[in-house]
């Protein structure tokens, strides 16, 4: 704690952050529409159908799905502007030339960036003591699910982080951290679909139906996409999960950890000031 | 304490800077003048350690500028032309978080940011918030921002552009304080008369070319031998302006009412020729005499030709 309050752009950032009343609604919004969805869908529920505790886990479906949403929809947009919001601020050139490293800015950045959603979605997760009320998911569900999210939330921070060092203007520069985001929730699931669908087509008979997912490289595939790997988590099946050596989340966690390793070695690369200026690539 | 070597920048196929060989001793304040893309931005970029140069060396109190960044930075406080402030922050806080980024312990902090702003008369303003400080007091506190780490170097990239005139000369009296404790300085600027009398030296830049260079007076003299000359007189005016225009060594004939000035391209003989002349003619001549204060003579004397 100590050592994380000593780095000063942490304590810059937090200041800045905390200080802008904005962040205090954006938070209480949050949790509104979170518990508004929740309890509306509570109390419809119960109007056509008696409840039986322990078997309603759509509530627990619904819920998740709703912050993985918002986690995709949040996280690239606050750290997309990061590097950029410096750069268009002109004080990034001022920043470089401190004993700051590059590598200590990035990581600084990202931390600063990905802690105001961890509080998010910290702050929600008494709403799942509603969805536990009506059973059907155990602790250890609702745990791998946090770390579900917690990796997701790195990886779309790195990502946005990445697009704000990569490209000047903060607009362009989240508008592509988006686009990347949809990629790999929707991207890799459509490219896992029809590499699938392709192969049954190409040899029918060496893939009888339902069986083409038993390919180890459709494996790591699916494994690659989170909408698949989250509704494995709360136990639903998108595709038929076949016999991995892994379970597919853990594949999931050590690719986007992987992945989010690499992003932000990129853009410390990138934002080194003298093997490469942030503005040689607009030219 | 500042030196460059061959000092090459190219954007693409535009050359900003050719050649450039700079070398400014320990404890001298020297003056960037160039106009607007004369390359004074690009020079202090490289120095800073934020642009890599083409071609050349650049040392920072005896380090290279790309061999040894960390060195240089610690060196070294460096004022862009352009910059931000963190709008959210207090006044104390702002120079708290530089002052952090250059490893400076907490416990001495404090002390230095009092000192800082006592230093740029902000001393009343710690507790307000950045953004609402005046443009001046802005440029004044990034100027405390550059020292607080007390660097031995200073670049300065025009620090008084865009400033009122009382902001300005805030901003010189600074300077000489600063310039009072023995800091290296080099200090960029398109306006000239705001240097003259703060730099030990001034450089020419034109077109990324160092076109002069040297204590002020030398460089007014120059190679080309042209001299700035003063003449006032007590009537005969229109006399007076058409004998100077008919003098083949007189350039630059600028009418200011009350006198006249020009670029003079003759010898000292020339010179009691052109006065024999005036007054030949009949006319009172209060002052004839060279003219040393405007720089901006100097400079357009110089610049005379320069890359047409
Ligand atoms: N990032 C850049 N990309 C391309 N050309 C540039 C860039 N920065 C400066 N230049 C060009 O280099 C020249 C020198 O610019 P600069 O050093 O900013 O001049 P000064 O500070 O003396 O006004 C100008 O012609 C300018 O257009
Ligand atoms: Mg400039």
């Amino acid at each position: 704690m100590k050592a994380f309050l000593a780095n000063p752009l942490i304590v810059k950032e937090m200041r800045e952050r905390f200080r802008k009343k904005i962040t205090y609604w954006i938070l209480g919004l949050y949790l509104f529409v979170m518990g508004a969805i929740l309890l509306g869908f509570m109390y419809v529920n119960q109007l056509n159908s008696i409840m039986i505790p322990g078997e309603n886990r759509e509530l627990f479906i619904l819920i998740a799905v709703i912050q993985y949403a918002m986690i995709c929809f949040i996280a690239p947009a606050l750290s997309a502007g990061t590097i950029s919001g410096e750069r268009e601020r002109q004080t990034l050139h001022v920043l470089l030339t401190t004993q700051l490293s590059p590598g200590r800015i990035i990581w600084s950045k990202l931390l600063t960036s990905l802690a105001y959603i961890f509080l998010m979605v910290i702050s929600s997760l008494p709403l799942y003591s509603f969805v536990f009320l009506y059973g059907g998911i155990s602790p250890q569900q609702l745990f791998t699910l946090v770390l579900f999210f917690a990796v997701n939330i790195v990886f779309f921070g790195a990502l946005g982080l990445f697009c704000s060092t990569w490209i000047k203007r903060t607009g362009v520069s989240t508008i592509t951290a988006y686009g990347l985001a949809f990629f790999f929730v929707v991207g890799t699931g459509l490219v896992c679909l029809f590499t699938a669908d392709l192969l049954q087509e190409l040899y029918p008979q060496q893939y009888p139906p339902g069986d083409v997912y038993q390919e180890p490289a459709l494996q790591m595939l699916a494994a690659l996409n989170p909408v698949n790997v989250m509704f494995q988590l709360l136990g639903e099946e998108l595709v038929p999960a076949g016999e991995s050596f892994l379970p597919p989340w853990l594949i999931f966690t050590l690719c986007y950890l992987g992945f989010t390793g690499i992003l932000v070695g990129w853009s410390t690369y990138l934002l080194h000031p003298v093997r490469r200026l942030p503005w040689h690539w607009t030219k | 304490m500042i030196q460059t070597v061959h000092l090459t920048k190219q954007y693409g196929k535009l050359e900003a800077l050719h050649d450039l060989n700079l070398h400014i001793e320990k404890g001298k304040v020297f003056g960037f003048i160039g106009p607007n893309g004369a390359g004074k931005s690009t020079t202090m970029l490289i120095l800073a350690t934020l642009l890599a140069p083409t071609d050349g060396k650049a040392y920072v109190a005896g380090y290279d500028v790309v061999k040894e960044p960390k060195q240089v930075r610690q060196a070294l406080g460096y004022m862009p032309d352009f910059f931000g402030v963190y709008d959210n922050l207090k006044t104390a806080e702002y120079l708290d978080f530089y002052a952090a980024a250059y490893n400076i312990p907490p416990a001495k902090r404090k002390s230095i940011i009092v000192d800082l702003l006592e230093l740029v008369n902000l001393s009343d303003k710690a507790d307000a918030y950045v953004d609402s400080l005046s443009r001046g007091m802005k440029q004044r506190l990034g100027l405390a921002r550059c020292l607080v780490h007390s660097p031995d170097v200073l670049i300065l990239d025009e620090p008084a552009s865009g400033l009122d005139p009382r902001a300005r000369i805030e901003m010189r009296e600074i300077l000489k304080q600063l310039r009072g404790m023995g800091k290296t300085i080099l200090i960029s600027s398109h306006i000239l008369p705001e240097l003259a009398e703060l730099c030990d030296e001034i450089g020419v830049i034109e077109k990324g070319r160092l076109i002069a260079c040297g204590a002020v007076e030398e460089v007014s003299a120059g190679t080309r031998g042209i001299s700035v000359m003063q003449v006032k007189v007590l009537q005969s005016h229109d006399a007076a302006r058409t004998v100077l225009q008919a003098s083949p060594y007189v350039r630059r004939l600028d009418d200011k009412g009350s006198h006249f000035r020009f670029q003079f391209t003759g010898t000292e003989v020339d010179k009691a020729v052109l006065l024999q002349q005036l007054i030949g003619a009949g006319i009172p001549v209060v002052h004839f005499g060279e003219s040393k204060e405007n720089l901006e003579d100097v400079f357009l004397a110089i610049t005379e030709g320069v890359g047409s």
